[in-house]
């Protein structure tokens, strides 16, 4: 009998290693150029942030005025890390769970090239002064194709998977991973060709892009990470979902809702009034969706609490959902249109928002999941436990420094631009400590980042440790003396059995 | 017998360097995960209801404000676009020295109505349109000045060339648009005159001009020597005084 067991274990370890290896190359090059635009994004966001105290800053060749370094800033987050680090969770977790091993792992790199390519003509384009001017989508108007092509190229083996998938349960991270795929190209396509195609009114082309920047946090960013959460935290716990209704309950209102949202930005302009009031309704709506998965994941999470102080991938998870918590009550309280809205919808608020949709939330997530698949596609351990503490420590307080000091700096910025009998010198001088306080936090994030970006390419190199023993926080496991163990320790107590990281 | 997994080194059916070797080897990361389980089943906490069912409350607030629905005819909502402050009056565009006012003006009606044939630099062509830069006329006698623009203007000019003819620019001309272009062709082009016509002075161009003698004809240099030979009636304004740029009335200091 206990062989029996153990040997459909076995088969299953040795299914789930395939699949990990078919898929070793796109993943680790998907996950290593994201963490290096993720480097110069920084960057770029260090020399705007620091653009808005001291504008004499830099300001000495045309190519690093503000108009240019910000907008390169965002998209090489969106386009550089944020799809990249998405693509790489996509293809894993989907092969995994259809329990498939991928076939076009050379279709999928050579389609990653390309987007690569396409995201640096794309930056070169903002730097030179030719960007469209619209939010999220500076690019100028060749790179969209482009982009659109190599990104079917990459996950539509994802969706054939998922179709010839073993007859059987649908897990939740599948229905959040094919929506995010089905859903992007929709958004993507419309805000594209109505922007770029055929051009309609410029005030609701203004109104288009606000939703499109919504659409792709919630419609694209959201579904992707919830589903890597939804996968980690009861894998890495080997605890139950905590509950199954409130799992569909978020699914299903963020498919209803956050279609809806985003014109909330353009309110007082002059399109139909319902829109932006729709907007920003539905934007607190969204407190549903985000609040339903937040719960579910974080009791499922710290239903073992012993895991959750040794894994690294949990930590970072678990700080991932910290912050949708703060999105979604962000989301209730920035977009009172009686209230708070005229004084977030033109200041450093929108900006916090988005950094911790974008990096508080999503980002952290995507680190647990690279802390969780690296080591299963190069089959090598982490190098060192504190570079993982240096990265998760310092990403922490830096993100949540950014987003609070653009969040409520942006609120006094706002209350500084609603007197309008004053100079407008007053709301930039309200302003002034915030975006001071914003830069330094963003030096904290380059930091961490710098170390997170060797640590992972030393892995691509497979230059990790080759032991059986995961690299973990705490060193409470029985090998107190070493952090990574007794080197070449054969560990007898099988598969399934000691804590899985 | 044990527990599958305690001590597995010790199950006699297992050959654990076999059974082992190629996970362990090949796949450790992978052996040691965990399986997910099956979802669980608890209910959805009252707290939770009771949150979602607040902000629910707050969205259907803001819908409530909404207007009517999918209605492309409305644009704002009543009181949202800003009105002055209560307390505080509308003060208007801040004040503007008379000559810039003045200037500012002209340079709109100069674009419109001048610049197609005497160009942007107001040296028109040297064939067929005069330059206004430097020359006497646009900077001698402003009655003079005013008769050609209001009637236009055939014959030769001050050097005694015919360039062509002027057509009259003076239908549907105001004052206001009158003195703006004199105004800005005698500061303008590197001319220098500095001075201000004002409405007055061209509210009296345009009487003088109606009553000529042959009125409805473009003005010849034989008639502008005869007749209007001489400044346009009306005060002086000092260039410096402070106009409202709207309306270019006097304006008191901000």
């Amino acid at each position: 009998m206990s062989s029996a067991i153990s040997t459909t274990t076995e088969q299953d370890a040795l299914l789930r290693a395939g699949i990990d290896r078919s898929l070793r190359h796109p993943v680790m090059f998907f996950l290593t150029s994201g963490a290096a635009w993720l480097a110069v994004s920084i960057v770029l966001g260090i020399i705007s942030s620091a653009k808005a105290h001291a504008p004499g800053f830099l300001s000495c060749c045309s190519w690093l005025t503000y108009g240019r370094v910000f907008p390169a800033h965002i998209n090489a987050f969106i386009y550089g890390w944020g799809f990249q680090a998405a693509f790489a969770v996509i293809i894993w977790m989907m092969a995994r769970l259809s329990r498939k091993e991928c076939t076009a792992a050379g279709l999928i790199l050579v389609a990653g090239h390309v987007w690569n390519l396409g995201v640096f003509l794309g930056l070169v384009g903002i730097l030179s002064g030719s960007s469209t001017g619209m939010p999220w989508m500076e690019f100028p108007a060749f790179a969209w194709p482009v982009l659109l092509a190599s990104y079917f190229a990459i996950v539509i083996w994802s969706f054939i998977q998922f179709r010839v998938r073993p007859e059987g349960h649908v897990y939740i991270s599948q229905w959040y991973l094919l929506a995010a795929i089905v859903w992007f190209p929709w958004i993507f396509i419309t805000a594209n060709t109505l922007l770029h195609c055929l051009p309609g009114h410029p005030v609701m082309a203004a109104g288009i892009n606000a939703w499109y920047k919504s659409a792709l946090t919630f419609l694209f960013f959201t579904p992707v990470a919830l589903g890597t959460a939804y996968y980690l935290a009861p894998k890495i716990t080997g605890q139950p979902v905590y509950s199954y209704s409130l799992a569909k309950l978020g699914f299903w209102s963020l498919a209803v809702i956050a279609p809806w949202a985003g014109m909330q930005k353009l309110a007082g302009a002059p399109i139909p009034y319902f829109l932006p009031y729709v907007g920003a309704a539905a934007t607190v709506m969204l407190f549903v969706p985000t609040i339903s998965a937040a719960i579910n994941l974080l009791r499922t999470a710290i239903s073992s609490p012993e895991i959750l102080a040794s894994s690294p991938s949990l930590r970072f998870t678990l700080a991932g959902i910290g912050g949708l918590i703060l999105l979604a009550c962000s989301a209730v309280v920035l977009n009172l249109p009686d209230s708070t809205l005229p004084l977030t919808q033109f200041s450093l608020s929108g900006y916090g928002f988005e950094i911790l949709a974008l990096y508080g939330f999503f980002s952290f997530v995507m680190f647990g999941a690279v802390y969780f698949i690296v080591p299963r596609v190069t089959r090598r351990e982490w190098l060192s436990r504190r570079l993982i503490k240096i990265h998760f420590l310092f990403s922490v307080y830096g993100i949540m420094a950014v987003a609070l000091f653009a969040i409520f700096g942006g609120f006094e910025q706002g209350i500084g631009q609603e007197d309008w009998q004053q100079p407008w010198q007053n709301a930039a001088s309200r302003a002034y400590p915030y975006a001071v306080g914003t830069t330094i936090a963003w030096c904290f994030i380059l930091f961490s980042n710098i170390f997170f970006f060797i640590h992972l390419a030393l892995m691509w190199l497979r230059l990790g440790r080759r032991s059986q023993h995961p690299t973990l926080f705490d060193a409470a496991h029985g090998h107190a003396s070493s952090p990574h163990g007794e080197e070449g320790d054969i560990d007898n107590a099988g598969p399934g059995y000691i804590s899985a990281h | 017998m044990s527990l599958p997994n305690e001590k597995p080194d010790l199950e006699e059916s297992i050959n654990v360097t076999e059974a082992h070797g190629v996970a362990v080897r090949d796949a450790a990361a992978c052996a040691r995960e965990k399986r997910i389980v099956d979802n669980g089943i608890a209910p959805i906490s009252l707290w939770a209801l009771v949150a979602c069912g607040v902000v629910l409350l707050i969205a259907g607030g803001i819908l409530g404000d909404a207007g009517h629905w999918f209605s492309y005819g409305t644009l704002f909502r009543e009181n949202y676009v800003r009105t002055p402050a209560g307390g505080a009056e509308d003060t208007g565009p801040l004040p503007k020295e008379a000559l810039a006012a003045y200037m500012a003006k002209g340079s709109k009606i100069y674009s419109a109505k001048c610049n197609g044939c005497h160009g942007s630099d107001g040296k028109g062509n040297g064939s067929t349109f005069p330059s206004l830069a430097g020359t006497p006329w646009p900077n001698g006698e402003t009655e003079r000045f005013a008769m050609i623009i209001l009637n236009g203007l055939q014959g030769p000019v001050h050097d005694g060339i015919t360039y062509g003819v002027m057509p009259p620019q003076g239908i549907g001309m105001t004052p206001e648009d009158l003195a703006g272009i004199m105004t800005y062709v005698r500061s303008s082009f590197g001319n220098t005159k500095g001075d201000v016509i004002t409405l007055d002075m061209a509210k009296a161009a345009i009487e003088i001009s109606a009553a000529r003698k042959n009125a409805g004809n473009s003005v010849t240099a034989e008639e502008l020597s005869a007749d209007h030979l001489k400044d346009l009636p009306g005060e002086k304004l000092d260039p410096k005084t402070l106009l409202d740029p709207i309306t270019l009335a006097p304006a008191k200091a901000p």
